[in-house]
């Protein structure tokens, strides 16, 4: 059974991502407007929209590949202007280095972050002994993952499902502050989306056991996608982005941004339970007919503020002393 | 049939077996009509010389009549001349009956099979030349032209994968090269031979320089186009978020990736690098396959030719199948 987001107390006092009046053209074509997020430590954000309405400019500016062409990308208060190891990515398509096994392709990040180009050669004995760290680490993670039996294959030799498995363990194994997910299972068929979807869910029961135990979640995670029902199943945050508002001429911002029902991996898969919310995100943000202010529906931390202080414990009386 | 339908290997096999049947039976079939028209054109000349004996035969039995008449001492001289002349005229004359009744001339220049194995691959892979400087032709000539064309392939392909990948990977070290190469990569390399001939004295560096003058244009070119065009920007990023610095991402990941087509640019250039070089050879060289190939054509005597032309051949089958084992090898996951 789907429960409502529980209520961090220091959500606004983590913030790993934050977008600033992000706006972006290409000549004479406004892509994004005004774009203002702020992504918590530990949240899983699922960002939909329209095709073409820019979800794939905006994360490419959050990775740093093409930073706007106004306002600001901060990633925990840094200017994300190149893609650095702060940030994993994980791609539809093109996901793997061809030239690579699996096994290989998950310890390439290791290798490339732990050791230089010259230890490896200069000291290669001690680097061999690393290697096999690596490629140890890269194996266990795999077998978790269920492709124990894939490890030494090319990625041609891997069905989609099974290349996208390894994409995501190569992102995950080199533990990024922000993992970034671009429409990673859209050229999945359903068995195998579902699959991906239960282990992002696992994911989430990760940062939400972590906070239980006081401790920093490992995982914040923005996911793209076209997917309405994945969006609300497997994030604990929605983020619209459209370009169908009364000011649609500047281009797309964020017209929908409320918290998502949170799901755990052993509950069953209940989409009625959010068929409402469903209804509004197509209202709010695929309605092309829509003339409305594009701050209606964005209320993720108006909500988070009101749920603290209703959850918050009742203030003493004054002069109660 | 469909375009493109695939056919059993037998048939592939026995089509390619057929194919080249019908070339040896085409060159033994042209072989054979060109020593037929030389040996008829030598009775042609041996029928017009016993001709033209018979007439010199007659003039000299009527000077031997006229002798007969001469006085005592001038007689007895006259008449030893005329019979030592007309001694040789008949051993002219049986000579050339020879000739024509059974003509021995010998076209070299489609060579018969027996004489390309006698007078080519023999005397190719036998020691010739004086006593003091005996040398075994295949082996002096091949070797020559090999260390020329091996150091200047392996400094023509290390300076291009530099450039092309450097041009491939910076847009203003590409927009420096690429203008000269697009133009330098379009002039015929033979048309520049005797600029290096003048420019660099006839020596070994001059073979490599000609060599590498004319690769490089071409394969740095191929190499750029092959980093921007077959490796997606995706990896790229995703390289950066992995850690990899500028370096890295070169060597780690673009090398890597583009390594297959690397070695099929180099094997492609194996064949214009050897005809430039046997142009070379041949134009100024002293030793080595085109000096060779120019002595026999300037006797026209194809024999040697031939053979080195087989052989050649053959070798450049091996060497590329070689270089594709070694392609599939190397990179397992590239495929064919």
């Amino acid at each position: 059974m789907a429960e409502t987001s529980l209520v961090p107390a220091n959500l606004q006092d983590d913030i790993v991502l934050e977008c600033n009046n992000v706006c972006h053209w290409f000549g004479s074509k406004r892509v994004l407007y005004n774009v203002n997020l702020r992504v918590p430590r530990g949240q899983t954000m699922a960002l939909v929209g329209p095709s073409g309405c820019g979800k794939s400019t905006l994360l490419r500016a959050i990775l740093g590949t093409h930073p706007p062409c106004a306002g600001t990308v901060l990633m925990e208060g840094i200017p994300c202007d190149r893609p650095n190891r702060d940030r994993g990515i994980v791609y539809q398509r093109y996901s793997l280095f061809p030239f690579l096994t699996a096994e290989e392709n998950v310890a390439f990040g290791l290798m490339l972050d732990q050791t230089s180009f010259t230890f490896r050669w200069l000291q290669f004995w001690k680097w061999a002994a690393l290697r096999r760290q690596h490629r140890a680490e890269a194996a266990n993670l795999l077998e978790r993952l269920g492709l124990s039996g894939s490890r030494r294959s090319y990625p041609e030799e891997l069905s989609g499902g099974m290349r996208q498995r390894v994409a995501l363990a190569q992102a995950l194994i080199m533990q990024p502050k922000l993992l970034l997910l671009d429409e990673p299972f859209g050229a999945l068929d359903e068995a195998t989306r579902e699959e991906m979807q239960l282990m992002l869910l696992q994911l989430s029961a990760e940062n939400l056991a972590a906070r239980r135990r006081h401790e920093q979640p490992p995982y914040t995670i923005i996911i793209v996608t076209h997917e309405i029902n994945e969006a609300l199943y497997v994030a604990d945050r929605v983020v619209g982005l459209s370009q169908f508002h009364s000011e649609k001429q500047f281009g797309a911002t964020v017209v929908y941004d409320k918290a998502a029902p949170l799901f755990k991996p052993q509950d069953p898969r209940d989409l009625d339970a959010f068929l409402a919310q469903k209804e509004e995100i197509l209202q709010a943000v695929f309605d092309e007919t829509s003339v409305r202010h594009y701050s209606e529906y964005v209320s993720f931390w108006k909500d988070y503020e009101a749920l603290k202080k209703s959850s918050a414990p009742a203030s003493p009386p004054t002069g109660s002393r | 049939m469909i375009i493109r339908q695939p056919i059993s290997r037998a048939w592939r096999i026995g089509l390619g077996l057929a194919a080249i049947i019908f070339l040896l039976a085409a060159y033994t079939l042209l072989s054979r009509s060109r020593q037929e028209a030389v040996r008829a054109e030598q009775r042609d000349v041996a029928q017009q010389k016993i001709a033209d004996l018979a007439e010199d035969r007659v003039r000299l039995q009527n000077e031997i009549q006229r002798a007969t008449t001469r006085e005592e001492g001038v007689r007895e001289k006259m008449l030893m001349r005329l019979e030592r002349e007309l001694k040789e005229l008949e051993t002219q004359e049986t000579r050339w009956r020879q000739l024509a009744g059974a003509p021995d001339a010998e076209d070299l220049t489609v060579p018969a099979w027996s004489q390309l194995y006698r007078q080519g691959l023999v005397r190719a892979c036998t020691p010739q030349g004086s006593f003091q400087r005996k040398e075994v032709w295949i082996v002096h000539d091949f070797w020559n032209t090999a260390k020329r064309l091996v150091s200047a392939l392996l400094i023509a392909v290390a300076v291009s994968l530099v450039l092309g990948l450097l041009m491939g990977c910076v847009d203003y070290v590409d927009a420096f090269f690429l203008p000269p190469f697009a133009l330098l990569s379009k002039v015929p390399a033979t048309a520049v031979l005797p600029i290096f001939f003048v420019l660099v004295q006839i020596n070994f560096k001059m073979y490599i320089a000609i060599i590498v003058f004319s690769l490089l244009p071409t394969l740095a070119q191929s190499i750029s186009q092959s980093v921007r065009k077959d490796i997606a920007e995706e990896l790229i990023f995703k390289a950066y978020t992995l850690g990899a610095s500028q370096f890295e991402v070169i060597w780690e990941v673009i090398y890597k990736q583009i390594l297959p087509r690397i070695i099929d640019a180099a094997r492609l250039q194996i064949g214009p690098a050897l005809l430039l070089l046997v142009a070379a050879e041949w134009m100024v060289a002293g030793e080595g396959i085109g000096y060779r190939l120019r002595l026999f054509y300037q006797r026209t005597d194809m024999t040697v030719v031939f053979v080195y032309v087989i052989i050649l051949g053959l070798i450049g089958l091996i060497v590329d199948y070689l270089l594709i084992w070694f392609r599939r090898w190397l990179c397992p996951w590239f495929g064919d």
